[in-house]
């Protein structure tokens, strides 16, 4: 790779040396430091959704599991719901639910920001933290609702 | 190919196709907020079921094609996702070649294997391996 090569200004004229010679022959100004920064939810929901599709991805394939013991018979599901029923299942499970309401609130904080929209400092805040943090009430919500029906049991 | 330019003032030239994959994948997103919402309202309905309600569930047409939608725009949408990853991080063009090629064909034999299962399911054929040899 050609690393772009400060010129002190001389293909400018400028003396500032804030420009640089790309490879291509373009000037440019120089990047800004890279460790002049501070820390914003912007950057969380940003990482968090690759992250969330990473997880996402492991759900999917929990999923074909499941379909595919279903399809090897009712032995198999039993099986199946012995695991899904254990303290880790469980943990998974309240996992798994908690990256499907960020894969939903993320993704549509995305899409949203993708269309130009909600890219004021306000909206933007606002947006990036119910994807970071909503995920997580919504999942205990979903398990709580589960509990009470009686429909799953430690 | 075209005769199109290729190169403009040395800068390669994409505006033709390059956002093709972009736009997919936000296509693809946009499906999968709405199929997500269903399939946590599905993992309500469906935790610690029994077999026979599970597969009465599969039973009704609508619950298998969406299931099956679900399953394939998702792995679809996770080639594109995981390809981004892997050219993010990856930069030796015969590493990142291979593991795009690897990615490709996981995600093209998990929604096989989705839509297989989905189908079985959905027919109420008997538990395999029936008919494949046992």
């Amino acid at each position: 790779m050609t690393q772009p090569s400060p010129t002190k200004g001389g293909a400018t004229g400028d003396r500032t040396g804030r420009f640089v010679t790309q490879p291509n022959g373009h000037v440019t100004p120089l990047s800004p430091h890279m460790e002049v920064w501070r820390w914003h939810v912007t950057m969380t929901a940003s990482i968090l959704f690759r992250a969330t599709i990473i997880a996402a991805s492991v759900g999917l394939v929990i999923l074909v599991g499941w379909l595919g013991v279903l399809a090897f018979g009712p032995e198999h599901y039993a099986c199946f719901l012995d695991l899904a029923g254990s303290p880790l299942g469980l943990f998974v499970g309240f996992g798994l639910t908690v990256v499907l309401f960020s894969f939903i609130l993320n993704g549509a904080r995305h899409l949203t920001n993708d269309t130009g929209a909600g890219l004021t400092l306000k909206s933007a805040n606002l947006l990036s933290n119910i994807a970071v943090w909503a995920p997580v009430p919504l999942a205990v919500l979903f398990w709580v609702v589960l509990f009470a029906a009686g429909r799953v049991s430690l | 190919m075209s005769d199109a330019a290729k190169f403009k003032n040395n800068v390669k030239v994409s505006e033709r196709h390059g956002a093709g994959e972009w736009a997919t994948e936000r296509v693809a997103l946009l499906a999968l907020i709405p199929l997500g919402l269903w399939l946590a309202s599905t993992a309500f309905t469906l935790a610690g079921a029994s077999y026979e309600v599970v597969l009465a569930w599969f039973a009704n047409g609508l619950n298998a094609v969406l299931l099956g939608l679900t399953a394939v725009v998702f792995f679809g949408f996770a080639s594109l996702a995981w390809k981004v990853i892997i050219e993010d991080y990856i930069h030796k063009p015969g590493t990142k070649a291979a593991l795009i090629a690897v990615l490709n064909l996981v995600c093209l034999v998990l929604a096989a294997a989705s839509i297989f299962f989905i189908t079985r399911l959905a027919l109420g054929s008997a538990p395999l391996p029936a008919g494949f040899g046992a």
